[in-house]
Formats: C-alpha cells, structure tokens, sequence
C-alpha cells in the first residue's frame, strides 16, 4: 500500500520543517560519548592509513602507465625487485600495520566499548524491539515508553537489549556502537553522554517491511529533570480533564485497548506500544511523524499511508469520535 | 599400425569427423563440448545480470530522493533480496566458473574436454533451471523477501508467511548442487587432464585460482545447503531448529550461513584474479613476478577464509574472546591478498605494458580491490566495525570489491577472450571509453555510499527523511549507478559490433602465454590436433614446443583419433597415464535436470508425492545415463 | 612420450585386458577422485548436522529434554559395527576387480549387499517406530535427531542402489568403467560405514560423555 501521492508528500515536507531540530543526527562521526568519541579516533587514524596505502597503489599504477613504453620485451626483468616489494610490503610492512591495528583496536579500543558490567552503571533500560518500534521500561521502577527515552548526561547507563520477536539491533550512531536484539540471547550496552541535547537511534538489522520507519531518540538532561521526568512516568495515567476527554477515553475503550497499554485504566493490551504518557513524546511511529494533533490523527485513521504494512490498522472513526479521542489523548502527560 | 601412416590432412579430417556434433537445436540441448556450454553459461548469466542490474537501478531510482514513493516497502524488500541472491549466485558464481572456467580450463592445460562431459551439461540445465525457478516464484509474486542472507526468525513462517522463502530455501539448494558439480569436475579436470608434462608448478595462475575457487565451493556449499534444509523444515513440517522456545538457535542460522558466507566471498573474487593474472602477462609480455607465491597465495585465501566467518556476527554478543580471535584470523586474509596486489603491480611495471582495453579493466580492478580491501582492513578494529556494520558503509566495501573485483575482470576477460571465442577482433576506441564510462560510474555509485554509511544511513530501508542530510549523496550514487549502466550497455554494444564487423583475429592476436592461443580462433570441438607438448607455465611462449606439435602431427604422433579420445595424466607430475573414450552428446543431463526441477517445484507447492514420483525418475534418469559406457556409444 | 606406451583403458573388453589396462595406468583414474569429491561435499554436508547437534546440545540445560528417553547404545552401537564389517568384503571385491578376478567380485558384492540390506531393513523399521512415539516436530532435540539419524540412513540407501547397479552390470562382464565403478564404490562405503559409526557415536553419547 503506497502513501497517497500528494498526502505523503505534504506530510513529509511537513514533517521536514518540525523534524529539522530534533535530533535528526545519527552521525558517528560527530561523537558526543566516549564509545563513539574512541571510535571515531580509531577511523581518522583508519582513514590517514588507507588513504596512504590507497595512494601508494594508485602512484604504482599511474607509474605502470608513465613506463608503458621505456621497456622493451626481455626474459624476467625485476623479477628480483618483484619479490623483494611484494616480501616486504606485501608481507613485512602489512603483517606490522595489522598488528599494530589489531593492539590499538582489538585490545586496547574494545575494552571501552563493551557491555557494561552490571555494578559499573546506575540506571538500567531495558530496549524492547518490536515490529516497528522500540519500547523501552525502566528497570526498578513502573516507568515504560517508547520511541524516545531521556537519561542523565554524564552517567552510565545500562541498555538491556531485548526483541519481542524478530532480529533487532540497538544503535545510537553518537553515543556507542550497537548491538543486536536477538531472541534466546541477553545483550547490554552502555550509554553514556557528554553533554545535554537530543541523539538519534536506529534499528540496524533488517527486520522486516518498516525496518526504515523504526527509530528512537535519547534525550540526555541534567539530573534534576531526568528525575523529574522518571517520576512523571512512572504515575498511571492523568484521568481525563474534560467532558470531551473523558468520551475520548469510551473511544479508546472501544477501539484502542485491545492493543495498546494506558497504566491505570483498563487498557492492557501488548501489541503496539504504551501508550501512558503519550503527550510527553515528541514523535511518533519510530521517529517517522511529530506528534502533533494533525499528525496524530492522520495516524490513527490512515497509518497505513504513513508506514504502510505497520501493524495498526487504520480506525474508521467519525470527525467527533476523534476529536474527542485526541482531546484525551493530548491529554496523556 | 595404421597410425602412424595416415597423412596430416586425413588425421584432421578423421578428428573433425569423430568430435563432430549434433545439428542444430538438438545439438545444443544434448551438447558435452565444454566450449558449448561455456557458451550457455555466458549468455543465460547475462541475460541474470541485466535482471539484478533492474533490480538494483529500481531501488537506486527509489533511492534519489527522500520520501519518495516509486516503490512500496513490501516490492523494494523484495528487489535487495532478489538483487543478492541474483548477482551472487547466478551472476558472478556461473560467470566465472561457468562461462570462463568452462571455456578456457581445458584449452589452458592442453586438455580436449573436462573430466566429466556430461555432469559438465548436467551442471548447466540444472543452474538454468534453478534461475528459472526462483524467477517464476518472483513473477509470479512469491519473490523472497527475507534479504540474500534470510536471517530467522524474520524468515520463518510465523514473520514470512508467503511462499517466497520457500522458493528462497529450495532454490538455493538446487543452486547449490549445479556449482557442487562443477566444482568436482573442475578439480579433478585440473588434476588429471592436465596435458602430459604439465606438472603443477607449470599450469597457468588461472587454473590456480579457479582450483581454489573450486575447494571453496565444494566444502562451503554444504552448510548453506543443511542452513537452507532446516529453513524449509521450520517453515514446512513443524521442527524446530531456529525456534528457541524449543531448544532451537536463532544464532544456528547464523554461524552456518557465513561458514559458507564467507568463503563464497573469497570464491566470488578469486576466479576473477585469476583472470587477471592471464590478462597481465599478455599485455605485459612478461611472466607474472613471484608464479610461486601468485599460485600459493590463491589457495591460502580460500583456506583462511574458512576460518573467519564469524566477523559478520560482530554484534550479536559473542565473547569477547571470539570476536578478537575471528578479528586476527581476518587480518591473516589480507596477506595472500597484498601478496598479489604488488605481484600484479611490479608485473606492470618491471613489463612493457600496453594498456589496451582488458589491460585498462584489470588496472581498474586493482584500484578499485585496494579500495574495498583496505575497507575490509578497517573491520578488523572490532569497535569500528561495530560503529558502521548494516550501514551502507558496508555496503559500499563490498560492492567495491565484488563490481571493482570480480565485474571488472569479467568485463576485462570478455574484451580479452573475445578474438578466441569469436575468431573476430573487438574495436578497441569504444571499448576503451566502455571503459571508462564503467569505472566513472561506479565510483560516482558506490564512494557516496562510505559517507552516508558514516552518516548513519541503515542497509535494507526503502526510504529516508529529509532531515538525515543523506539526500545529496543518495543522488549522486543513482546517477551513478545510471552512467554505469550505460557503459555497460556500451560495452555489450561494441562487442555485438565486434561481432559483425571486427577484424578477423587469427589464433593469437595477443602473443598470449597460455595453450588457449595454441590453437585456431574459434577452437574446433577437439580444441587440439595433437595433444601439446608442455616444458613450462607460459607454454605458448615456448617455440620449441609448438614446433614439436607440429611435427607430431605430421608425424601422427598424440594425435589421439581412434575415438572420441583425450589424454588423462598423474596428478603431481603431469605423467602420461592412460587414453580414455569420452563420451559424446547425451540427452540424459538435460532430462535429468529437468526431472531434478519437478522435485523442487513438488516441494515448493506442497505436493510431496509430485515430487517423490519425480525423484523416482531422477534415479531412472541417472540409470538411463549410465546404460551406455563411452566405450560403447 | 609416446602413445603407444600408454594403456587405451576403454578400449580393454575382457576382464584380463581390463587387469592389465588397470596395472598399467599411473595413479587413480578420473572417476576415482569424482568419488572423493563426492565424498567430500557429502562428508560436509553430515558434518554440518553433526555440528548442528552438538551446538544445539551445548546450549541446552537439559539434553535430552525432559520427556525423551536417553537413545539405546548397545544395539545401535552393534549395529553400527555390523556395517563397518562390510568395508571388508567391499575391499575385498576393490581388490578382486583389480586382479580381473570377475566371480570373486561378484560374490563379495553379493555378500556385502546382503548384510548392508538386511542393516537398512532393521534401521528403518526401528526409525518409524521411534518417530511414531516421539515426533520430529516436537522440540528441537527431535528435530536435529531425526534429521541426522534419517540422512544416514539415505545414505546407505543410496550405497545399495549404487551396488545393486554395479552387480547387473557385472553380469555382463568386466570393462574399465566396470572396474572403476567398483573402486569407487567401495569407496563410497567405507565412507558410509565411517560416516554411520560416527552419527550413531554421536546420537547415542549422551550416555557416555
């Protein structure tokens, strides 16, 4: 099923101009912990010694073409050079460059990279991945979300990588390297951040129609405000404020709970994510919409146009069963 | 003895009479020439590579820009599953082993035809088969969508349930056991049809690498064949191999797909050094530097490649021990690789080269295999590989090194061999810009794809927002990937103008070093009137022998035309050990491969029975096959 | 270097040529190295499931699971050795064939024959009762275990075709092809025989290791 035309392409200008602050960076190469500042190191001096090699090749060629000429045909001319280039460049000159990366990197470099043991961090998240989402809980507490976590700046933090079915892999390109959601198989990471701001995470294994819809952000805030945001979380739900918002909550009764999860009303379904604090998020569907209440409602009824093959169905709802739906949705803090 | 007595003109008449082969159509569909099927093989992978070369423009048109809606998610899932399994296994693999392996083996050692005729045929219908299977599945809708390297549990049928993972697990089983043939023929061709006194340390570097190529093959194989028999099993009759509730493994798949994975990379590239290392001495006109260290290093890069497969699994968890144990057997894989890095380098220099238009792909292919090599280089650093693995930073090593080194010599080998298998030669103008078109090309397609990888871009998703920032490069890489296309259909162009217009090109228009410029262009069905006289590694170039033939052929001396015969020799030394009558045309290899096919499309729509009756006949086939001995056809 | 000096071993058509032709000839034949190569491609291919065994059975707690009986040893071991004894006379005919010896041949297939079919009949038999207690899609145990069992058991299916073929054809007397056929063959079963004691070894060691 294909995103109508001019309805996609006006939702993703859209989404364009509302995404362009929020962290759309995913970029190993603009490190922003230690994970992937080490890394980043190790593939600038990867980089300055390829790039080497790969000019002393090209230099040997272009001077192949330069002597196409000057040589006449003879028996084996620099047969004896031939053998002493290729023994001690070929062999002597690559076995030491490859010792010398396998130390720094396989020796040295992994140990910072590494699942974190368990007494060496202070939080721990445990990373769900789902067809085609991240839910994420909190381990120790009742806080679950998804599609975005926050955690302290400068603190080590455990992510416990888990799937819900297929192959997932957990990656945060500015923080660490990733890691694999594999069933049968417990695998952790760490993160850690420098500094406060927002960083894109991605699912890097193929796993199925939406696999390019699946991302997350990891909001790094100072440690009064992650606070204050864990224990937002970990309430139940706010009761509907308003007339409206409280036909909204009958609306997500009736058409809703059957798959999603809302801590403190009857809504306990496990298909797709909590849904608890939705209004705290600032996207929606992997990071594919903002979470807005136009947007929010495109999704509800024609989520099969935004992230075709997901597994919400489009909801047929008349215009007053979702404005009421959304009032209380928008109502979820 | 009346050998000896029959003049040289009625000796070659009574050989051209023996070796003489069916008419027309039925003459190909029962054909044993090894030159014939070579033949085959070359065109119906050709026709393969422009449906994986669709595949991937489609996606790389889907590509260009963001949010762009040419493809859905369900068909472009489909086009990268169809483009890996296509350009992998019935591109690359059948091109090389197939076309040139087939065509050019037994002209290099001297020999009249493989070691097995007709299990040679067999290996063709049943590959041309096993394409027309998986294809038939993708038209007809049932294309797998699981990626080439179908990991469970995505590919079980609780996540996939259509037919096109079916058609994925059987077709590559049936893949499998065309190149497991030809594999075996291949080494025992090498080994005992070898022209006598040509011992091992004088077959040419191309045999060497397809000798590998063939060792690879034949012990890789086998775990992708028990991978894809769990798959099927899972998928069809209830086990529960990958199912880790029950005591399965998600991992199992894993280890046993690049325990062949792996090697098949080596095996993918290494047929294609080997042409390299024939084009080389050519436009040279010098021998290969270091034959003994060329000829070892070939062999040692399928062998350590069997020992590294686990550095694709550098993120699922293993031990720590693992993965730096698998790191360092990878770093040993890039010596035998540099070894013939500067080998074909200092080649180039220390010769008088003439960079005329194979020449101009091979100094393509090394840059362009220094290029991925070096990426490759950079995965040993375990952490960095954890950073960029799925991204297409991977993406773009490994097309570097499979276009830049297995697709440039394959192209390189075509302008090469061209005046031998056509008796024409090609125009050189276009073919140099053929060239260059191909080189700009796909460095424009695949360099981008190293930053945007970094960027973080994912392998396998059909679309991308905006506000990545990976637009641009996307772009760059799809017009490249058009300019490529282009050349290549400028390169198929100027070889069917060759075809009609080009010089004619007489036997050796090159001063080739190897036995396959011994002989006329085309080669007749006997390939040789006598059976040549071998002294050293670059035989062409040794005038004292060629004169010996010639004289032995006046003579009627190895003329070998009693029957339909060749000369086998011992393995080591080259010594001439017996005639043996080879068999001629055959109908069996083609019904044998077509009852094979039933057996699978039995499997693949459910009817066990349709396809149990059709291994019955496959036994009945096999029966009719042996009924006649050669000696009695 | 000359062809006259070389045997022309089709050529041969009594069993005594044949000998002689065989005698003559340098090192092994081109099919006696196809039939290594199959050997080897085969050999990887159980060699695969047999890692595949030993992985799963590794990463298992309880092996086997709980509700399966641990697997027989002493009659599948026996088993296993009764046809390892038919690499005997299997050799035994690789030699006569060799010596143009046709009907000592012919009596040492015969032998071999009997013995591996009688081995096979019991096996199968044996194989579906267990599979009618204990289904192959039960848990991954079964699955590995019937798979393994089962392809060994294709295997010296598949040797008795291969002998079978070779006794109508030496009904009509010795060739080349003949004499290389059986070489190879036996062969083929010193394989199986090896191959069989290996998988039985492993499908019953959990008793033993």
């Amino acid at each position: 099923m294909k995103p109508g035309r001019s309805g996609g392409g006006l939702l993703g200008l859209a989404a364009v101009s509302l995404l362009a602050g929020c962290g759309s960076n995913a970029d190993s190469l603009h490190p922003q912990g230690p994970g992937a500042k080490d890394i980043a190191s190790l593939w600038w001096w990867l980089l300055g010694g390829c790039s080497f090699g790969m000019a002393f090749v090209t230099a040997l060629l272009v001077l192949a073409w330069f002597r196409r000429k000057s040589m006449g045909p003879g028996r084996e001319p620099g047969e004896r050079a031939g053998w002493i280039v290729i023994l001690t460049l070929g062999v002597g000159v690559m076995i030491a460059g490859l010792v010398a990366l396998f130390v720094v990197a396989d020796v040295f470099t992994i140990r910072g990279t590494e699942a974190p043991a368990a007494a060496a961090t202070s939080l721990t998240v445990r990373a769900v991945g789902h067809q085609w989402y991240w839910e994420f809980d909190y381990t120790g507490t009742t806080a679950v979300t998804a599609d975005e976590i926050h955690i302290p700046v400068r603190t080590p933090v455990r992510v416990d990588v888990d799937t819900g079915d297929v192959i997932h892999s957990f990656w945060v390109p500015e923080l660490n390297r990733k890691i694999d959601a594999i069933p049968g198989q417990r695998n952790a990471i760490e993160l850690y951040a420098d500094k406060p701001g927002v960083y894109r995470g991605e699912c890097l294994q193929y796993c199925g129609l939406q696999h390019a819809h699946m991302d997350f952000l990891v909001f790094a805030d100072p440690p009064a405000k992650f606070k204050a945001w864990l224990a937002d979380q970990e309430r139940p739900a706010r009761a509907p404020a308003s007339a409206l918002a409280r036909r909204g909550a009958q609306v997500f009764t009736q058409e809703c709970q059957s798959c999603h999860t809302i801590r403190g009303t009857s809504a306990h379904g496990t298909v797709g994510p909590d849904l608890t604090h939705l209004a705290t998020r600032t996207t929606l569907a992997g990071v594919t919409i903002p979470n807005s209440k136009t947007y929010l409602g495109s999704w509800i009824v024609g989520s099969q146009r935004i992230k075709p093959g997901n597994q919400m169905p489009d909801i047929t709802l008349t215009n007053r069963k979702l404005r009421a739906l959304l009032a209380y949705l928008d109502g979820l803090h | 003895m009346t050998t000896i007595e029959l003049p040289t003109r009625q000796r070659v008449d009574r050989l051209e009479r023996m070796w003489q082969p069916e008419p027309g159509v039925l003459g190909w569909l029962t054909t044993t020439d090894h030159k014939r099927i070579g033949l085959l093989y070359f065109w119906t992978t050709l026709v393969l590579f422009g449906l994986g070369g669709a595949e991937a423009l489609t996606m790389r048109t889907q590509l260009a820009s963001p949010n762009n809606n040419v493809v859905g998610p369900s068909t472009y899932d489909q086009l990268f599953t169809m483009h890996g399994v296509t350009m992998i296994f019935f591109f690359i693999i059948p091109m090389t082993t197939g076309a040139f392996g087939n065509y050019l083996i037994p002209l290099m050692i001297g020999a009249r035809d493989m070691a097995f005729p007709r299990m040679n045929a067999l290996s063709f219908w049943v590959f041309l088969a096993s394409g027309l299977f998986l294809y038939i599945g993708f038209a007809a809708g049932s294309g797998p969508d699981g990626a080439w390297f179908g990991y469970v549990p995505l590919t079980t049928r609780a996540f996939d349930p259509g037919r096109g993972e079916d058609f994925y697990a059987l077709a590559i089983i049936f893949n499998g056991i065309s190149s497991s043939l030809a594999s075996a023929n291949f080494i025992v061709t090498m080994f005992k049809m070898r022209a006598p006194g040509m011992s091992f340390n004088r077959m040419p570097t191309f045999c060497y690498a397809f000798l590998a190529a063939s060792f690879g093959l034949l012990f890789a194989l086998p775990a992708l064949s028990a991978d894809c028999i769990y798959l099927w099993l899972d998928r069809n009759h209830g086990t529960h191999f990958f199912d880790v509730a029950k005591g399965g493994s998600t991992l199992l798949w894993q280890h046993l797909f690049w325990f062949f994975g792996h090697p098949e990379v080596y095996i993918l590239i290494v047929p294609a050094f080997g042409i390299a290392t024939a084009i080389i001495p050519a436009f040279t006109q010098r021998k290969i530097v270091a034959y003994p260290l060329i000829a070892i290093a070939e062999l040692l890069v399928v062998f350590i490649g069997f020992g590294v497969w686990a550095h694709h699994m550098f993120t699922v968890g293993l031990p720590t021990i693992t993965v730096v144990f698998f790191a360092a057997a990878t770093a040993m894989v890039v010596i035998p690789s540099a070894i013939q890095v500067f080998s074909w380098c200092m080649s180039l220099i220390t010769g008088m080269p003439r960079f005329k238009t194979p020449l101009l792909f091979i100094a393509g292919f090394i840059f362009m295999f220094v290029n991925g090599g070096l990426t490759g280089l950079m995965f040993v650093a375990i952490p960095f590989d954890q950073q960029v693995h799925n991204t297409y930073f991977v993406i773009a090593h490994f097309h570097y090194i499979i276009f830049g080194a297995a697709v440039f010599p394959i192209f390189g080998g075509m302008y090469y061999w061209f005046p031998k298998v056509t008796g024409k030669l090609y125009l050189e103008r276009p073919g140099q810009i053929s060239f260059w078109l191909i080189f700009v090309g796909t460095n424009l397609l695949f360099f981008p794809m190293y930053i945007v990888g970094l960027l973080g871009m994912p392998r396998e998703i059909y679309t991308y927002a905006p506000s990545t920032g990976w637009s641009a490069y996307n772009l760059a890489e799809t017009i490249g990937g058009y300019l490529t296309a282009f050349g290549i259909l400028a390169l198929l162009g100027n070889l069917v103008v060759s075809y009609r217009r080009g010089e004619p090109a007489g036997p050796d228009p090159w001063n080739g070093p190897t036995l396959e410029w011994a002989t006329s262009s085309p080669p007749p069905e006997y390939n040789f009137a006598v059976i040549p006289t071998v002294t050293s590694a670059y035989a062409n170039w040794d005038v004292a022998d060629r004169e010996r033939d010639a004289r032995n052929l006046a003579d009627g001396a190895m003329v070998l035309d009693q029957g339909h015969e060749t000369a086998v020799s011992s393995v080591a030394d080259g010594r001439f050990s017996e005639i043996v009558e080879m068999p001629h045309s055959s109908p069996w290899p083609p019904i044998l491969a077509f009852c094979l096919a039933m057996v699978f499309t039995g499997l693949v729509i459910g009817k066990i029975g349709l396809a149990a009756i059709f291994a019955l006949l496959c036994l009945v086939s096999l029966g009719g096959w042996h009924w006649k001995e050669p000696q009695e056809a | 270097m000359s062809e006259l000096a070389v045997p022309r071993t089709t050529q041969a058509r009594n069993a005594r040529a044949v000998a002689r032709a065989a005698a003559e000839r340098i090192g092994f034949p081109a099919g006696w190295w196809g039939m290594l190569m199959l050997i080897a491609s085969e050999g990887t291919l159980m060699g695969s499931f047999v890692a595949t065994y030993w992985y799963l059975r590794l990463r298992a707690p309880h092996w086997p699971p709980a509700g399966i009986p641990d697997p027989k040893v002493v009659v599948p071991m026996a088993m296993a050795g009764v046809l390892l004894t038919t690499s005997v006379p299997m050799q035994l005919a690789s030699l006569a064939v060799r010596a143009g010896r046709l009907t000592a041949t012919r009596l040492w297939l015969l032998l071999a024959f009997v013995v591996q079919s009688g081995y096979l009949a019991y096996e199968l038999a044996d194989y579906m009762d267990e599979l009618h207690r204990t289904a192959m899609t039960r848990d991954a145990y079964s699955s590995i275990y019937f798979l393994l069992l089962g392809a060994d058991h294709a295997h010296v299916f598949i040797g008795l075709l291969l002998e079978l073929w070779l006794l109508l054809k030496l009904v009509r007397g010795l060739t080349m092809y003949r004499l290389n056929a059986t070489v190879a063959i036996a062969w083929y079963w010193h394989f199986v025989n090896l191959l069989t004691v290996i998988v039985i070894g492993t499908l019953t060691s959990v008793n033993v290791v």
